[in-house]
């Protein structure tokens, strides 16, 4: 049995070879296919890596720590009080290693009025440490006036270049905040611009006022309590199962759901996350086509090899190989043949992404201008990024269509009739 | 040593029953065996003989098993072929059938020595025995050191010969040879002949040959005439002269 396997085996590669010239042809055009669609991959796994990383530093973070009902409220009764956002601290800094962790930290943030001398417009309002998220924040690496946040600030604060504009601020200025606090009542709060930012996203630029969060805390008479609680980690690799692992943690030390949720970015931010599914789901959708067109391809190549040899095929039907050894014979011809090119595909989708483009493909000549996502201006130099999941999906797919592809030139070739096949010239 | 297989020792190697085989159908239709009934027994050495068209090959093919009778029986070791399904067919020629075809037909992916032992190897005998019977094989039939060649590689009369190697390894119980020493020349045609002659004699292989080689039909013990698909003489031959029918022009 086993040696017949291999007597299979040697003649569909020795037949590979025979037509040399078919199946190179048959095999340049898969390996070009699946090692341009690899990187096609690659470099959509990029740009999501980057889509994500920017939308978490930018929004919720890679895991987000909130009041269920603050977001539908945004009433300041809905808060973290300062004992749950010890423990939710803890039990971040307890699941996740600390290499994987790159920062936690509270954010106040509300919905009130900046009004300047000249005008006054509704604004977002964050409180944030600028300490903790000097290094992580998306805004500071957007100032392209003036300076972020700094520990010490105490008035100091920084606005979006369309909330400088149409309150006709500069670097200096002074504006008033006016929110309603913890108690209720309508407070307000003089801010110093220190620092102005634009991010390319005309909600934020316009919209969006820091301020640290201990100014934001004794303005709005919130103590030590915060409105969310942020986690970025090194890679969002292990999101779900920290997340789950700190509400569980929350959970044993009697903060239930009702008092802090904790989601992971895909829940805290569903549109983001459907536009990301959306996005990969067309890729697949558009690799299935492909590999279609590389299966018939397949087909072809392999029905012409069966064809050539009707009267081998008679032979051997005639000298006692049964159906199923002959049908083998062919499927392992188009298995060997896809499997083959699905490697090198492979290898040569790695080469073109992590070699040959291993410093990212710029394609901001695509846009003329900044490229946002998902309401961010992100770089438009996109790193290929070779994901595990992709490299088992295509190899699968790959796989799924030798096998598909090489089932009608087999049974073709079972069919063939012995006497009738060795009258044929083929 | 005898043949291998189960056949019932009392049974005629081969028997056929009133076997049409019809081409085509209405006006244009072929009768390429017409009515053929005819016992072979176990060890006979026979030749089919007739001119082109007669349905030498048909019948051959009909004997094992490879197309189907339109009409008719055939049995093979007292085995009704026509009643067997495709993979039983597919056994019984393995196991019991060495096949010779009119043009070689050698698997051209594989070598002399690979082709030769295909149906041993099919049939599972040990790597080693079946080298050893090609080895052996090879040297008597003059093929000795061509081993390692593809069919491409061969003259036809050594394909010719890599093919009856392929028929006679593992001494079937029978083998059905369609014109097996045409491109051959007289020297190799002999020493082939005598190979079969020998399995013949003392393993009791029965022998079918299809020709028009009074060579080897002067060492067949038995030949058949056929003529537009039915048997038009049978005859045992008493000597090695052949009589003279069996070189005669058709009758119509």
């Amino acid at each position: 049995m086993i040696e017949r396997l291999m007597l299979i085996v040697r003649m569909a590669l020795r037949n590979l070879r025979r037509q040399l010239r078919r199946s190179l042809l048959t095999a340049s055009a898969m390996v070009l296919g699946i090692g341009l669609l690899m990187f096609i991959r690659a470099l959509e796994g990029g740009a999501h890596l980057m889509y994500v990383e920017t939308a978490t530093r930018m929004g919720t973070g890679h895991i987000a720590m909130e009041h269920p009902d603050y977001m539908g409220s945004q009433d300041l009764a809905d808060r973290i009080a300062a004992a749950d956002l010890e423990r939710a601290f803890r039990a971040v800094e307890e699941t996740a290693r600390p290499e994987e962790l790159l920062a936690v930290f509270p954010q106040v943030n509300v919905g009130g009025l900046a009004q300047s001398a000249s005008s006054s417009i509704p604004v977002r309002i964050g409180g944030v440490d600028p300490e903790l998220e000097r290094d992580v924040s998306f805004l500071a690496d957007r100032v392209v006036e003036g300076r972020y946040l700094q520990p010490g600030d105490r008035l100091e604060g920084i606005v979006g270049v369309g909330v400088a504009e149409r309150l006709r601020l500069e670097l200096g200025s002074r504006l008033v905040l006016m929110a309603a606090g913890a108690g209720g009542d309508l407070e307000s709060q003089l801010v110093l611009v220190t620092g102005i930012f634009r991010t390319g996203v005309p909600e934020v630029d316009r919209g969006v006022v820091q301020l640290p969060i201990s100014t934001a805390r004794e303005w709005l008479g919130l103590g030590d309590d915060a409105t969310s609680m942020s986690v970025i980690l090194a890679s969002d690799d292990r999101t779900g199962s920290i997340a789950d692992a700190v509400r569980e943690r929350l959970r044993d030390e009697g903060v239930d759901a009702d008092r802090i949720a904790v989601r992971p970015w895909w829940e805290a931010m569903p549109d983001l996350h459907a536009g990301l599914r959306a996005d990969a789901v067309q890729t697949y959708v558009m690799l299935v086509i492909l590999l279609g067109i590389v299966a018939l391809a397949v087909v072809n190549s392999v029905l012409m090899a069966v064809l050539n040899r009707t009267r081998e095929f008679g032979v051997m039907r005639a000298l006692g190989l049964n159906r199923a050894s002959v049908g083998a014979m062919v499927m392992v011809e188009g298995v060997i043949l896809t499997f083959a090119s699905g490697l090198l595909g492979m290898l040569l989708g790695l080469v073109i992404s992590m070699g040959l483009f291993r410093d990212g493909v710029d394609i901001s000549w695509l846009f003329g201008g900044d490229l946002a996502f998902a309401g961010a201006i992100v770089d438009p130099v996109i790193t290929p990024a070779v994901l595990t999941v992709d490299v088992v999906a295509i190899l699968s797919i790959v796989m799924t269509i030798g096998i598909l592809a090489s089932l009608y030139p087999a049974w073709h070739a079972t069919r063939i009739e012995p006497a009738e096949a060795m009258k044929t010239d083929a | 040593m005898k043949p291998q297989g189960n056949g019932s020792a009392s049974s005629p190697a081969v028997e056929t029953h009133e076997l049409w085989k019809t081409f085509g159908e209405g006006d244009t239709a072929v009768h390429a065996v017409q009515n053929v009934s005819v016992t072979i027994g176990t060890g006979e050495f026979v030749a089919l003989c007739g001119p082109s068209g007669s349905g030498k090959t048909t019948l051959v093919n009909l004997i094992g098993g490879l197309t189907d009778p339109t009409r008719g029986q055939v049995r093979v070791d007292g085995r009704e072929v026509g009643g067997m399904s495709e993979r039983e067919r597919a056994q019984l020629r393995l196991d019991r059938i060495g096949f010779v075809f009119q043009a070689y037909n050698l698997l051209p992916v594989l070598t002399a020595l690979e082709n030769a032992e295909f149906p041993l190897m099919l049939r599972g005998v040990p790597r080693d025995e079946r080298r050893a019977e090609v080895s052996k094989l090879f040297e008597h039939i003059g093929l000795g050191g061509l081993e390692d060649r593809r069919p491409g590689a061969l003259s036809g009369g050594q394909q010719q010969r890599v093919a009856v190697a392929r028929a006679v390894l593992g001494a079937p119980a029978l083998v059905l040879a369609d014109e097996p020493t045409a491109n051959l020349d007289t020297q190799a045609s002999d020493a082939l002949l005598e190979v079969m002659e020998v399995l013949n004699r003392e393993r009791g292989v029965t022998f079918i040959f299809c020709t028009h080689d009074p060579r080897v039909m002067r060492r067949a013990r038995r030949i058949i005439r056929l003529v537009d698909g039915h048997v038009e003489r049978d005859a045992e031959k008493e000597s090695g002269e052949l009589p003279s029918w069996v070189l005669d022009p058709v009758e119509t």
